[in-house]
């Protein structure tokens, strides 16, 4: 009789603690998300959605605006070719189908970079808010990316001489600071690849078209 | 003294057992309980201020995203409608269409590959930095430039569109794409010819990253050829400030800065 009751005893504790055990596993396993970040990354993570967000807002106005120019020509019975030529020049120009003129800075890359580093150097100019790149002559558009081995690399089937030029046309100030901030893209390369020189300097720049089809034969618009 | 070990010798072992027993479910409950008092601050119900900052602000970038997306249906639906010559109104439409594709505005489906990458859940080993066994922007990169240079055509990350002005940066161990805060695992899906699932998975490039990456380090990369990928429509600003055209690029086209561009 004794026996019987502690057994009981110890299986209730002992199934106690199992839950227990799971509850706490559970919750220090659950730390995905915001709960990962430190305050300084947040502190960062809302700046950059606060700008972001300032950018989409203006977006949004001018397609409101786009929108009302558009609906109040058709009232007033005049044409919107020159309001749809106007959108068409904008498209192409951003999406890299038509030539682009501009201030931005000019990066000479001469010795054995590898291609990821070039790349990189790509996404920091799109970081610091570049509008339209070219490398060594090439259009930078959707899925231009440099590949190959040191030494060898190339872009679009373009053999990249040594030293190449990445182009990027944008604010040239905040380009180049975010090329060459204290631990920025350039002075990592420094470290990594010290046979890699690279200079960057403000320049005005003509951009040409891509020579690429973008028409995605494989894909067709969802419905 | 040895009238204290009789007594001792005396209890039931199960009063023994019970009683270690009871001794660690405190310790549990003590730990539980303490575990929980800073873990209940970060509950959706009560988030510590910069949290919750951070999750507002990225909640009215969704909607935000959303307009976009809706205005510019609605403008494209108010072209398709334009006045004047109808010949020019229907030939720039058409231009208009491919314009927008080549800029990634249009929705896609498609054949081609979903790569999904998860953080290692390996220990971290000694001397290596925690953050080395979480997916990274230089992680998305690497597998989104090795699917471009396989041929795909189109290529968005967990919703996120990749256009051409598209940045992938790290903010700690988060990862932000077009400024947008990914919640992990990620997803990048792209659209492609019916060899790029193949192209991808035997270059030599994507296994000297799986060797970099999934074996030495444990990230979880894995591979699906699907029929049916959907890419959606970059969401993001179309504006041009420092970028102007040249004034040969369009003959008979204004020769202005056209950032600010409303007739």
């Amino acid at each position: 009789m004794r026996t019987a009751r502690g057994r009981w005893a110890v299986s209730a504790v002992l199934f106690l603690m199992g839950v227990l055990l799971v509850v706490q596993f559970r919750a220090q396993t659950a730390n995905g998300g915001l709960n990962g970040l430190t305050t300084q990354d947040l502190t960062t993570l809302i700046a950059n959605l606060n700008d972001r967000n300032a950018e989409l807002r203006g977006e949004v106005a001018d397609l409101q605006a786009q929108l009302r120019t558009l609906e109040a020509t058709q009232l007033a019975g005049a044409s919107n070719v020159g309001q749809l030529q106007s959108e068409l020049q904008q498209l192409r120009l951003w999406a890299g189908l038509d030539p682009v003129y501009g201030d931005g800075v000019d990066v000479v890359i001469s010795g054995p970079i590898t291609a990821a580093a070039s790349n990189e150097i790509l996404n920091e100019l799109r970081i610091a808010g570049a509008e339209a790149m070219a490398v060594d002559g090439v259009r930078v558009v959707p899925g231009t990316v440099v590949g190959g081995d040191p030494g060898g690399l190339s872009v679009e089937n373009v053999a990249l001489p040594t030293p190449f030029h990445l182009q990027a046309i944008g604010d040239p100030a905040n380009l180049q600071a975010v090329l060459q901030r204290a631990g920025g893209v350039v002075s990592r390369i420094a470290v990594a690849q010290p046979d890699v020189t690279i200079e960057v300097g403000a320049t005005t720049m003509t951009l040409p078209g891509t020579d690429r089809d973008l028409d995605a034969p494989d894909a067709k618009p969802q419905l | 003294m040895s009238a204290f070990v009789a007594r001792v010798r005396r209890i039931p072992s199960w009063q023994l057992t019970l009683g270690v027993a009871l001794l660690v479910l405190g310790f549990l409950m003590t730990a539980q309980l303490r575990s929980l008092v800073p873990r209940s601050q970060y509950d959706s119900s009560d988030l510590p201020p910069l949290r919750q900052t951070a999750q507002e602000l990225q909640a009215a970038q969704d909607q935000l995203k959303a307009q976009i997306l809706d205005l510019r249906a609605q403008v494209e639906a108010v072209e398709q409608n334009g006045q004047g010559n109808a010949a020019q109104i229907t030939a720039l439409n058409d231009q208009l269409g491919d314009a927008r594709l080549a800029a990634g505005l249009v929705a896609l489906q498609g054949p081609g590959v979903v790569v999904s990458l998860r953080d290692s859940t390996r220990p971290v080993p000694p001397g290596a930095a925690p953050g080395d066994l979480l997916v990274s922007a230089a992680d998305l990169r690497q597998v989104i430039d090795l699917l471009w240079l396989s041929g795909a055509e189109a290529v968005s990350v967990n919703g996120e569109r990749i256009a051409v002005t598209t940045p992938l940066t790290d903010i700690g161990s988060s990862v932000l794409v077009n400024s947008s805060y990914l919640q992990p695992p990620y997803q990048i899906s792209a659209i492609g010819p019916a060899d790029l699932y193949n192209r991808l998975a035997t270059s030599a490039a994507f296994v000297a990253y799986l060797q970099d990456r999934a074996q030495a380090v444990g990230l979880d990369v894995a591979l699906l050829q699907s029929n049916d990928v959907q890419v959606p429509a970059y969401s993001g600003t179309v504006n041009l400030v420092h970028a102007r055209p040249v004034a040969t690029s369009v003959p008979g086209g204004p020769t202005t800065p056209i950032g600010s561009a409303q007739p």
